[in-house]
Order: structure tokens, then sequence, then C-alpha cells
């Protein structure tokens, strides 16, 4: 994987998901320059998505994302995972790996859920020593990526960002800003989202997700089922001329639209962050 | 036990059976009270796990109505919650769980069903075998050898044993045609289901066949299951019997080796 000090910026990437698996392979869009990868759909033993995966990784450099390690859980690592993971790494040789700043379950039960934790002194301690520990054995930083949150915790000693960034600092790993996370998450819970940008460290951040939601009228829920709204838009806008040049993709997991459809929206990312570049 | 980890007990307990005493940890807004942002949750964890058994048991959806199937599917989730990373596994117990569970004069017809889907998903996403035992390589084999022959099976292979016409039922599903009435036979008929490249088949097995491909699971050698097939064949006819049948099995590409060791 891709050495610690420089930020690769690997350009515009997708979500691979089996509906475009065909025509991906077919056609080869040269306008793609990379997939991220659900981990655990391919944590298995064989078939069509494998094969798949395999023949798409032969054309395009891919980043591995998982739900599942429950970097915040109270329950011990999951070490059987974490094989899994790492098998898949040494099959993949992704530019790197990532999961979420939550935690899915305790007990040894998987709620399947990205549950969010207290932003407090005793969370940044024990997820970023969790995240240190995944780094050792994998041998390799990661990304961590801020959430969509439908809740706030009454214990909660500082803002979301001063919690994600605490725990970078303290793990030295870096950050999967996932855009669209950040606008639902300050239209949830009543914040600036400018405030967001501004209080994480410019040089962590290696990956950008954009993605859909779903509004409620009181919450916003991230579904990832929509296309990607104007203010996200325009919040993209901003952490292009904030953050510089940082690897983007487009996620989405329900009502999948025709390749072409989804390809119009990365191009659209590529026209809206670009010009921030080259000033 | 620290204080996040009880933290995470209490919310863990709201989303599995609604104990609520999570909400006093829960900043309500004017807009949002805590008790529907937590619902946000509640609601999320039973669906997602829904549709991703809706996906693994589409034809059991279909036969039970969704409502029905949700239903069950809460329910065995309270029995069975997900334990593993990935929610490919979630439905491992299901067709258990209605056998132990489920009170309906159903009960058994729906978990053959269970077991069926199961069986198919098993065989999706098996690992897969480079290399394939041809038939061209049968002719090669020195008689002298035959007795002492053994047989390796590809993974994405499974059988089921089903008392219903569940597979006819599960195609019509599949294919989105009226469905056949349910029919239960006597006696429980064998079904081999296994990946082709990517497509699934399966087929019925008589029961001298079904007996011989299980021996064969197992290490027998052929002369074991020669002599074993003298229950159904006489003895003049049970070798060719039995080179049928490993014939088919080649045929259908169910081998990666042959041995006589
Ligand atoms: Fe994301």
């Amino acid at each position: 994987m891709t050495p610690a000090q420089s930020k690769p910026f690997l350009g515009f990437g997708l979500g691979l998901r089996a509906e475009h698996y065909q025509d991906v392979l077919e056609r080869k869009p040269k306008n793609i320059d990379w997939f991220e990868i659900l981990s655990e759909n391919y944590m298995i033993d064989g078939g069509k998505p494998l094969y798949f995966l395999d023949a798409i990784r032969a054309d395009y450099p891919m980043v591995m994302h998982g739900v599942s390690m429950s970097l915040g859980s109270t329950d011990e690592l999951d070490f059987n995972y974490l094989e899994q993971l790492k098998a898949l790494i040494d099959r993949i040789e992704p530019c790197w790996f990532s999961d979420h700043l939550c935690w899915t379950g305790v007990d040894h039960k998987n709620m399947h859920d990205l549950l969010p934790l207290p932003y407090t002194e005793e969370a940044v301690i024990h997820v970023a020593d969790r995240i240190s520990r995944v780094q050792d054995f994998i041998g390799s930083q990661m990304l961590i990526e801020n959430l969509s949150s439908y809740i706030t915790y009454c214990e909660d000693v500082m803002p979301e960002w001063e919690f994600l960034s605490a725990v970078a600092e303290r793990a030295d790993c870096y950050l999967l800003l996932d855009v669209n996370n950040i606008y639902v998450s300050s239209f949830n819970h009543h914040y600036d989202p400018i405030d967001y940008l501004k209080g994480v460290p410019v040089d962590r951040v290696w990956q950008h997700h954009l993605a859909g939601h779903t509004n409620d009228g009181n919450l916003i829920i991230d579904t990832h089922d929509h296309d990607i709204i104007d203010p996200v838009w325009q919040l993209y806008a901003e952490t292009a001329r904030r953050f510089g040049p940082v690897s983007t993709m487009i996620e989405r997991d329900g009502n999948i639209p025709e390749l072409d459809a989804v390809l119009a929206e990365l191009d659209q990312a590529r026209r809206i962050a670009e010009p921030f570049y080259r000033s | 036990m620290s204080h996040l980890r009880d933290l995470q007990l209490r919310f863990q307990d709201y989303l599995v059976d609604g104990s609520e005493a999570i909400e006093a940890d829960i900043v309500s807004t004017d807009n949002a009270l805590a008790e529907h942002r937590l619902g946000t949750y509640y609601n999320a964890y039973r669906i997602r796990l829904i549709d991703a058994l809706a996906t693994d048991f589409s034809a059991l959806q279909q036969y039970l109505g969704r409502e029905a199937f949700e239903n069950l599917i809460l329910d065995y989730l309270h029995h069975y919650p997900s334990t593993r990373p990935s929610v490919r596994w979630v439905g491992r117990h299901l067709s258990d769980y209605l056998q132990q569970h489920y009170d309906s004069e159903d009960a058994e017809f729906l978990r053959e069903l269970a077991q069926y889907e199961w069986a198919q998903a098993s065989v999706f996403d098996a690992a897969a075998s480079d290399q394939l035992v041809q038939l061209e390589y049968m002719a090669q084999v020195p008689v002298e050898t035959w007795p002492e022959l053994r047989f390796t099976f590809k993974p994405a292979i499974e059988w089921v044993d089903l008392y219903w016409n569940v597979p006819q039922i599960e195609q019509t599903c599949d294919r989105d045609e009226a469905m056949p009435d349910k029919q239960r036979a006597e006696f429980p008929q064998r079904w081999l289901l296994w990946r082709r490249e990517f497509k699934t088949h399966w087929r019925s097995l008589e029961v001298h066949e079904a007996w011989a491909l299980e021996q064969a699971f197992n290490g027998a050698n052929f002369a074991d299951i020669c002599e074993g097939l003298l229950e159904w064949v006489d003895a003049e006819q049970v070798a060719l019997t039995a080179a049928g049948f490993l014939k088919q099995w080649i045929s259908d590409q169910l081998l990666t080796r042959l041995h006589d060791s």
C-alpha cells in the first residue's frame, strides 16, 4: 500500500456495485479513475462477486472500505475479521483501506449499523488505541470516516470535528471525509458545516465520499439512494478549495441507476473540484 | 465495567428489544425528540436485516407475503441476533428457527423452503474450482485401479432432503410465475445443488444415486460403493450402474479429483 509521507491523489472514483459489474468490464470507462469496494462483500470463498472483483481490479486501482471493524466497540477487536480483511488486502492490493468512526455492536452481537460514539476523552483514547492496534496488525495506516448521525449524547464534551481530529492525531491515521455525512449531521445537529471543515487537519484528509440522502423534514437520513443535492455540491466545492486534490468517489447503494447516470454525477464532481486544484 | 460499555449496552438493548433506558442519554431538540432520533436507528436495524434476508429468502418472502415475512424475521432476530461481521451469514439459522419455534401447520414446508434457499446461497459464493475432472480421463484410468478409486467433490455443492415440492415452488417464484399448489410426498426426496461457472444447477437424485454420492463424498472407494449398491442393483449390473453415476457426476462438473490411494 501507499507509503505514508505524501498525500496520494487517485482522481475521481466510484463505489463498485454488482449492478455495474458487466458494464464496467465490457466498457472499461476511462472517466472512472478508481473504484472503492465494500470489503465485507468479498470476504467469501468464491463465485461471481470475486470473479468480477479480480477482473475489474486488473483494469483499475482500488481502495477497500469496510463497515464491520467496529472500532468504537467495547468488545475485544475481532481478529478473525481482521485476518479475513488482511487476506483480501493481500489479494486486491488496494491503495488503502478504511472503516468508520463508530461501533456496530457489543456483547458479540452485530447490529449492522454505524452507531455513533459519545464525543468524550474516554472515547477518543479507546477508539484511537484500537485503530493503532489494527494498523499494527495490518501493517499500514488506515482511513477513518465520519458518520451521518441522528443522535447526540448528553455527555459529549466536544464537537464531532474535534473528536474526529483528536482520534486521527492520537492514532496517526488518515481521514475519509464524507461530505454528504457532514451535511447530514450538520442539519440534524444544527451546526455550520464550514466549522467542520475548518476543524479537521488538512494533511490527514485523503479521501472524500459524496452521496445522496433522504429528508424526512426533521431529520436527514443517509440512504445513498438519491442523486447528490446542490447544498452538498456546494459544500464539496468548499472542501476542494480548502483541502486541494483529494481522491473523491460517489457512493450509491439503493435505487441504483445505470452506470452512465452515476458517471454523469462523477463528471460533475470533476467540474466542481478541478478548478480549485489548478489555482 | 466501563462507562462507555454501559452506554453501548443500553443503546443495543434499545435496538434489540426497545428498552428505553438509553433515552436519558440522548439530547432532544425542538424539531426532533430523543425518542424520534433513536427511532431512526431502531427502524434501520430492522429494515436492513429484513431486506438482507428478503434477498437470501426471496421465495419464502413471496410465499408468506411481506408482512408475515417481516414478522417472522423480527422474531427470528430475537432468537438469533447477528453475530458475524458480514450480513451474508445472518440467515444461517433460519431453517433451525422455523423447526424449533414456528408454530404453524406450514412449519415443515417453510423450513424446507428456507433450507433450500440457504443451500442456493451457499452454492452461489462457495470457493471456485480451477481443475475439474474431464470425461476423457475416465477412459484413461487403468482397469486394475478402479476398485480403489476415490473422489473429491468441488466446494460448490450442497444437498437437501425435502418432503415438499420446494424446488418447483422456488422456481416459479424466481420467474414470477403463478405458484403451484404445495404437495408433500410420503418419503423425502434428495435434491442436489451445485454451481457451474456462475450458474446454479439442481436436480433430484434417485435413492441409490443419493446413497452412492453421499458415500463417495465421504471418502468411500469405487468397490465400497458397488458393494453397497447391491441393495438396489443386481451383481452383474452393479459396476455399470456405479460407473454410470460417476460419468454423470463428471458431466455435471461435480468432481475436482479422482485418486486411487
Ligand atoms: Fe460514506
